[in-house]
């Protein structure tokens, strides 16, 4: 009996196999077994985050795999942190998560209970750059057993600039202007540092080879920074098995936060 | 620890082995001589295996003298290496391949130029400006880089050599003994009178 | 009583939500910055944990934590030099090439980043804070090798359980002058004139040691550390992004620039003729 546990569902590799890792169960010799602990598993996905001058915006594909398997076509990345009540009116903070959902979801529950915690205690809100701060250390305090997730936080800053921070599971955080996270983020980011950062783009004629001087990066108006976003998640569809079925975006901006769902291709 | 480093300049190449022969822990020989002349203008380096280093170097060394007894012309630098690569490059698809690293100083007596091959144990080849096998690689290249220019005179490469061997003293954790070094030239191959008393510390 | 109350309650890590503790540090908001940490319901947390996020020894695990690469300081004359690269990786991806390895602990200390850039980070923060602490508790700024110590003591604690970190304390205080410590995650704590941390150590120590005097001028100790940490960018694939310099004097520290390696890198070659290994013909 216990070799019908012990195999890996079908084949490896084989249809329908879920798992990329799937628990082991070892049988010493004095009869004792130990199951191995793997919480983890990868629901794939992709998000990106831009920031500019007055907004920023965060997007996520709503794909949700399990090795091969799409298990819903519809899970969104992308959550509103603070606010008011369950719809989180008034919410100017934006957090996406890729990797581990659960993980993810978990992660989104504790900053906005700390976001709302915030206000309910000091009577404002809390800036983004101090929930930026709390996000790195609710992902350290998971050092020793971490969140499996890369998240992106967006809003903006005391200024009523764009603010983009990202993070590494265990809690490493930058400001940036532009990150793109998860399954396509091999794809989708140096897409992003041509597009955004204009690296390795020069001013024509502007002299000859060591002379040839370096496009400066600017900030991108809010249209050309949403067709980016658009076009980096349709040439991801295209050369990433984990990302289609739908994009989710959420614009932040002076006056809030603006979603907007529009489909991408579902096979 | 094993150390390989060789540099060319304007009109010669330098090559410097380690001295120590080390078996584990143990160093069994102080004035060990990692390196094999195969011609008249061609200085092999190698490190690696134990054995196999000196019976691939010693059958490579055979070969090229035989070539010019047969032939009655000796092979230049870039016969030589790409001699050397060939075998080595057999004998790795073959039962028994060579596990040894090499450096290959020249000089061409045709075209007047020094030069300096690169070789590992999978024989790839590289012809470079300067190159160093093991560790040196680590604490050489850096310093190589910043001082090393292709019209240095022999003064100033034994003085990038300096530079390098004080180096490995200071931040090597093993003694490596010192360096035996060898120029190659238009008058063939000689070996330096490399004084290597001084103690070096770090800062 | 207790057999009821056994068959009533469930072991810890069979709770759902929150924790009665978590929901007390939700509500009363706790320090942030806090030493309790969530370990995995297994016998040897560090095994596991190192099967999950160790790239290194396990090239195929889940988690890959983003590591730093080079740092170098030096004690010279003028004060110290910091200087770093700005790449970070986890495995073969290059996760950012615009890391700040130099953290201003505050305006005399300066700490530098190798190894895992969230353990760096989130420690020099704590440490941050308890230099603070100790300023508003004794009225004056806390010494560089009190502060190399907190660090030392706080990760040796640690040991064995996965972090890593190789790190620098650099700072000047009216007590000891210009001082420089080098603290890692095994615990070893060092204090001395030059170090150069990370997977670029080699290539860096390589250039700084042929040329570090203790005299050197102010200039040439920046350019110095900066031509450093160019010529690891160069070697060490780990390392590379842009150079960042900071020069510690007696009043606080300076920031010398956050600067692209390339164009640094050909204007070294083209005009002193270096790298003469890098040929743009095609051979």
């Amino acid at each position: 009996m216990a070799s019908v546990f012990t195999a890996p569902p079908l084949a490896d590799n084989g249809p329908g196999y879920s798992f990329k890792q799937t628990p082991t169960t070892h049988i010493s010799a004095d009869g004792t077994r130990q199951h191995s602990f793997y919480p983890y598993t990868d629901n794939g996905g992709s998000t990106l985050g831009i920031s500019g001058a007055d907004f920023t915006i965060l997007a996520g594909d709503t794909r949700s795999t399990s090795g091969y398997n799409i298990n819903s076509r519809y899970v969104p990345k992308l959550f509103k942190i603070g606010g008011e009540g369950p719809e989180h009116t008034g919410s100017s903070i934006v957090l996406s998560v890729v990797g581990f959902a659960a993980d993810g979801d978990a992660l989104k529950e504790r900053l906005d209970t700390v976001v709302k915690m915030y206000k309910y205690q000091h009577g404002k809100n809390m800036s983004v750059a101090a929930c930026a701060q709390r996000l790195s250390h609710i992902l350290y305090n998971k050092r020793f057993f971490p969140y499996y997730v890369h998240a992106i936080l967006g809003g903006l800053d005391e200024e009523g600039k764009g603010a983009l921070y990202s993070y590494d599971p265990v809690g490493s955080y930058e400001r940036e202007q532009c990150r793109a996270a998860g399954a396509a983020a091999s794809l989708i980011m140096p897409f992003l540092d041509n597009q955004v950062n204009y690296k390795n783009q020069y001013i024509p004629a502007s002299g000859y080879g060591h002379d040839l001087q370096p496009r400066k990066a600017e900030l991108l108006p809010r249209n050309t920074v949403e067709e980016l976003v658009r076009d980096a998640f349709d040439s991801a569809v295209e050369r990433h098995i984990e990302v289609g079925d739908g994009l989710q975006m959420m614009i932040i901006t002076k006056d809030g936060i603006e979603e907007v769902y529009s489909p991408l291709k579902k096979d | 620890m094993e150390v390989l480093l060789g540099l060319t300049g304007k009109d010669f190449t330098l090559v410097a082995s380690s001295k120590a022969a080390m078996r584990g822990v143990t160093i069994l020989k102080a004035t060990d001589d990692k390196t094999r002349e195969l011609n008249k203008y061609n200085l092999m380096a190698f490190s690696g295996e134990a054995g196999d280093t000196v019976q691939f170097a010693e059958y490579v060394q055979a070969n090229v003298q035989l070539y010019s007894m047969r032939n009655n012309s000796e092979l230049g630098p870039a016969a030589v290496a790409s001699f050397v690569r060939g075998e080595l490059a057999k004998a790795l698809r073959s039962r028994s391949p060579y596990t040894v690293n090499l450096l290959l100083g020249g000089f061409d007596p045709i075209t007047q130029k020094p030069t300096l091959y690169w070789c590992d144990y999978l024989a790839s080849l590289a012809q470079l400006p300067y190159a160093a096998h093991g560790y040196a690689q680590y604490y050489c290249l850096s310093t190589l880089d910043k001082h090393h220019h292709p019209d240095i005179d022999l003064e100033k490469g034994l003085k990038i050599l300096r530079m390098c061997s004080d180096e490995l003293k200071r931040r090597l954790p093993i003694d490596f003994k010192g360096l035996a070094v060898k120029i190659i030239t238009k008058d063939g191959i000689r070996e330096e009178d490399w004084v290597d008393d001084k103690q070096v510390l770090p800062a | 009583m207790d057999s009821l109350v056994a068959q009533y309650t469930r072991p810890a890590e069979q709770q759902e939500g929150y924790f009665d503790e978590d929901q007390l540090e939700l509500s009363q908001g706790s320090p942030q910055l806090s030493l309790k940490f969530a370990l995995p319901p297994v016998a040897n947390s560090s095994a596991w944990l190192r099967a999950m996020t160790d790239d290194y020894s396990n090239p195929n695990c889940p988690i890959k934590i983003a590591h730093g690469t080079t740092t170098l300081a030096f004690r010279f004359k003028g004060g110290i030099i910091v200087a770093t690269d700005s790449r970070a990786t986890a495995g073969n991806w290059i996760a950012s090439q615009t890391v700040k390895k130099v953290i201003e602990i505050n305006s005399c200390l300066l700490g530098t980043m190798a190894g895992g850039a969230a353990d760096c980070q989130y420690w020099l923060a704590y440490l941050g804070m308890q230099c603070r602490l100790h300023e508003l508790r004794h009225k004056r700024r806390i010494s560089v090798a009190a502060a190399s110590k907190i660090l030392a003591n706080l990760v040796y604690n640690y040991k064995g359980m996965g972090l890593s970190m190789g790190t620098m304390c650099a700072g000047v205080t009216p007590q000891e002058g210009p001082a420089l410590y080098y603290i890692d995650s095994d615990g070893t704590r060092l204090a001395g004139n030059l170090f150069c941390v990370g997977s670029g150590q080699t290539f860096a120590y390589g250039v700084l040691d042929a040329e570090y005097s203790y005299d050197l001028s102010d200039e040439d100790a920046l350019e110095l550390g900066k031509r450093s940490i160019l010529a690891a960018t160069h070697r060490d694939a780990f390392s590379g992004g842009f150079i960042n310099l900071y020069h510690v004097k007696e009043d606080g520290w300076v920031k010398h620039g956050f600067n692209d390696t390339n164009p640094i890198f050909w204007k070294t070659k083209l005009e002193k003729g270096e790298f003469s290994n890098v040929t743009s013909e095609l051979v």
